[in-house]
């Protein structure tokens, strides 16, 4: 079975009858990798059409939960659930449990290290204090705003008045957490979250796939944020230096933000700095400084300083890069796309209003990125398919428009693999207007072609 | 990827029933269960199917049977009409599965297994209606119609399906307004099915209630026995689990029920 992978978070939902006989047939420990293959930090299996299971059924579940676990830092568990489910599965587990239990998958992204969503107000409780805990520290890691109730009375009194919170956390059981970097995207820079004591593990829990992808698409900006660091070690220092030192060659910087050296000998601040590191006292000192970010490689007019042109490689293998796009819009409206003009030079967006636009990466035999613009109505008509009903729901048009682009990068890898070029495909990426879009894409050469579907025009753009 | 034209194709390329085939079933259809019998064994294609099937070990006779007319006797006129109705069903049937792994005997195989359970649901509710019985013999369509549909798109539908939790009948549903159960429909009407068989399709959709109370409630437990069918190992590897939408809320108030008449407890 495959799992759907959204945000991070890939989610396998077998649908009937689940025990000890099929159990093994609906879930592999190949389909497990493959799901973390694609970044995914979270495997979940959903019970929402799941009208029957027993414990064998979820034995086999759990037992390749365990297996993936000792493998990879990654959280697992079951989502999706009514009481009667949850009840259900506390009573053939009780305290064995290791995995987690989400009672939806909304609750589930709050723990996701991809969730790119902060400052929710969360209600929570749980009858067992320390799950009150794990769940309150969890999610202050995120950036949430937990409020917890101390008991079920109270709980059931401060959810009554549902605005007051973004999220209503209940029936859900904190298993192994994944141990992995939280890592989140803001402009033209990658930061990642660092806690605690600093040693060898940072080797384990840092995603250096992740990090190598996003210098090869083009980020040049990495900010750790350690406000929460209490220490490191020597291992850890080395670990810094040598992840500066390997981006040098992009022209990367690397910046510490709210690190203190109480605890952490002052030479380890100098070989640091002697490695490229920069320290910063906050994050606003670096993220409200657009000359600071310019200078650091945060914006494409500092990027131009690394500029990569478009090569005889990405020209030859374009049309495969077009076919694909045409391919998916047709798959997902059953209109012809045709194309219209082709221009290799700056992306180029006559009017600004009312604009979104995806894009993915690619690396590997080639590397590049795909950027699609839409008028915002357009592209609601594009992913008619997916959305399935009318909206004005930004949030759900700009992650329906990501899954659009997630396809046509799925289309593309193809197309080259019968080519024998092999690429792998970053997670995608949205702009709800166009000015985001061109701090990523501004002074970047391309190719761009106009493109229309039903006589509805789009911008496809293809740079390196 | 799939469009209204290509739906009409396939409907137009439906075949009608051989003339043998349709006389077997006026004839079940008037109760003429040996005459029936002898008309079916100038159907060479139906004898092979009938013995075929009748010989499964689902079907638990000791002997094997192979004469046509002693068939029908031993099934009875209403598992007779099912029967060659499914017969009908493999008509259809892909010679080369792709979409789905299935070969046409496993396919027969939950033709086979759907019938014996319908029936053992219908006499829980204490129905006797050979129509009705039938009625199971079309729910198989669905799954040869997403086949015939979607095989040549297959790494599409696989590439879809990994971003967004979406089953065929949907995408179908989005992008024609037809669903795999409208299809089934237009089979039916070309085939000179009963009306009711139609209906209770609809309904086992799990999508489009009805209101005709008991009609409804055929469809719930329609709907419940082929995702009873669809979570066996075989079926699951097959690809079937989610080739449709499971609506759980829809089958809730039958499902103690069920649980019972199947004894999964």
């Amino acid at each position: 079975m495959r799992a759907v992978v959204k945000n991070g978070i890939g989610v396998f939902s077998p649908q009937g009858f689940l025990d000890g006989n099929n159990g093994g047939a609906f879930l592999t420990i190949e389909d497990i990798e493959a799901t973390t293959k694609t970044n995914a930090d979270m495997v979940l299996v959903s019970l929402k059409k799941v009208i029957f299971f027993n414990r064998n059924g979820l034995d086999i579940f759990v037992k390749m939960f365990a297996k993936v676990r000792e493998k990879q830092s990654i959280i697992v568990g079951f989502c999706d659930y009514d009481l009667k489910k949850f009840n259900a599965i506390k009573n053939f587990y009780h305290k064995e449990t290791n995995f987690s239990l989400f009672a939806s998958l909304e609750i589930a992204s709050l723990f996701s290290t991809n969730f790119d969503t902060t400052n929710l107000n969360v209600l929570l409780y749980n009858d067992d204090k320390s799950q009150r805990s794990a769940m309150a520290i969890e999610l202050h890691d995120g950036g949430h705003n937990p409020i917890v109730a101390q008991t079920e009375e109270e709980f059931n009194t401060k959810k009554k008045v549902k605005t007051s919170y973004d999220v209503i956390i209940h029936d859900t059981f904190l298993g192994e957490m994944g141990h992995n970097i939280a890592t989140r995207v803001t402009g033209n820079a990658i930061i990642y979250t660092v806690s605690s004591f600093l040693d060898a593990d940072i080797g384990n829990t840092f995603n250096i796939t992740y990090h190598n992808n996003s210098l090869n698409v083009g980020f040049r900006l990495f900010i750790f944020d350690a406000y929460k660091v209490v220490s490191m070690n020597v291992h850890a220092l080395n670990f810094f230096a040598k992840l500066s030192s390997s981006g040098a060659e992009y022209n990367a910087s690397i910046c510490f933000v709210g690190l203190t050296f109480d605890k952490i000998p002052t030479a380890f601040k100098e070989n640091m700095e002697d490695s490229g590191i920069m320290f910063f006292d906050n994050m606003e000192n670096i993220l409200g400084d657009k000359d600071l970010l310019a200078e650091l490689g945060a914006s494409s007019a500092a990027a131009g300083k690394n500029k990569r042109v478009i090569n005889k490689m990405t020209i030859t293998e374009l049309p495969k890069f077009i076919d694909a796009t045409a391919a998916t819009i047709e798959m997902m409206t059953n209109a012809k796309a045709i194309k219209n003009a082709v221009n290799v030079s700056q992306i180029n967006i006559e009017d600004h209003t009312d604009k979104i636009a995806s894009s993915i990466g690619y690396y590997g035999d080639m590397d590049g990125m795909v950027i699609l613009v839409f008028p915002k109505d357009i592209a609601k008509k594009a992913c008619q398919l997916l959305i399935g009903e009318e909206t004005d729901d930004e949030e759900l048009i700009l992650d329906t428009l990501a899954e659009l682009v997630n396809i046509v990068g799925g289309k593309v890898k193809t197309l080259l693999a019968d080519n024998n070029i092999k690429v792998t495909i970053t997670l995608p990426r949205t702009y709800n207007d166009v000015s985001s879009l061109l701090e990523v894409a501004k002074d970047r050469k391309g190719v761009q072609v106009d493109l229309t579907f039903d006589d509805d025009k789009f911008i496809f753009f293809l740079t390196r | 990827m799939i469009t209204k034209n290509k739906i009409n194709d396939f409907i137009e390329k439906i075949p009608p029933a051989p003339k043998a085939l349709q006389a077997t079933i006026i004839l079940l259809n008037k109760g003429e269960l040996t005459k029936a019998g002898q008309i079916a064994q100038t159907d060479l294609a139906l004898c092979s199917y009938l013995k075929n099937i009748v010989n499964k070990p689902i079907y638990g006779f000791r002997n094997e049977v192979t004469d046509i007319v002693q068939i029908f006797g031993i099934l009875g006129l209403s598992t007779a009409q099912q029967t060659v109705y499914n017969y009908m069903m493999t008509l259809l049937s892909p010679d080369k599965w792709e979409l789905f792994k299935l070969q046409a005997s496993t396919f027969q195989d939950l033709q086979a297994r759907l019938s014996i359970k319908w029936k053992m649901i219908l006499a829980h509710l204490n129905i006797k209606d050979n129509t009705i019985e039938s009625a199971i013999t079309l729910l198989p369509a669905s799954i040869i119609v997403s086949e015939a549909l979607f095989c040549e798109k297959k790494d599409d539908v696989d590439l879809l399906r990994t971003v967004h939790d979406i089953d065929l009948n949907t995408v179908l549903s989005r992008l024609c307004g037809l669903d795999l159960f409208d299809i089934c429909q237009k089979i039916a009407e070309k085939w000179n099915m009963p009306d009711s068989i139609a209906t209770i399709i609809h309904a086992a959709s799990g999508l489009k209630p009805i209101e005709e109370q008991e009609l409804n409630t055929l469809g719930k437990w329609m709907h419940l026995l082929l995702f009873y069918e669809l979570s066996q190992t075989l079926y699951v590897e097959a690809g079937l689990n989610d080739f449709i939408e499971f609506q759980l809320d829809y089958v809730s108030d039958i499902y103690d029920d069920f649980i019972r008449v199947m004894e999964i407890l």
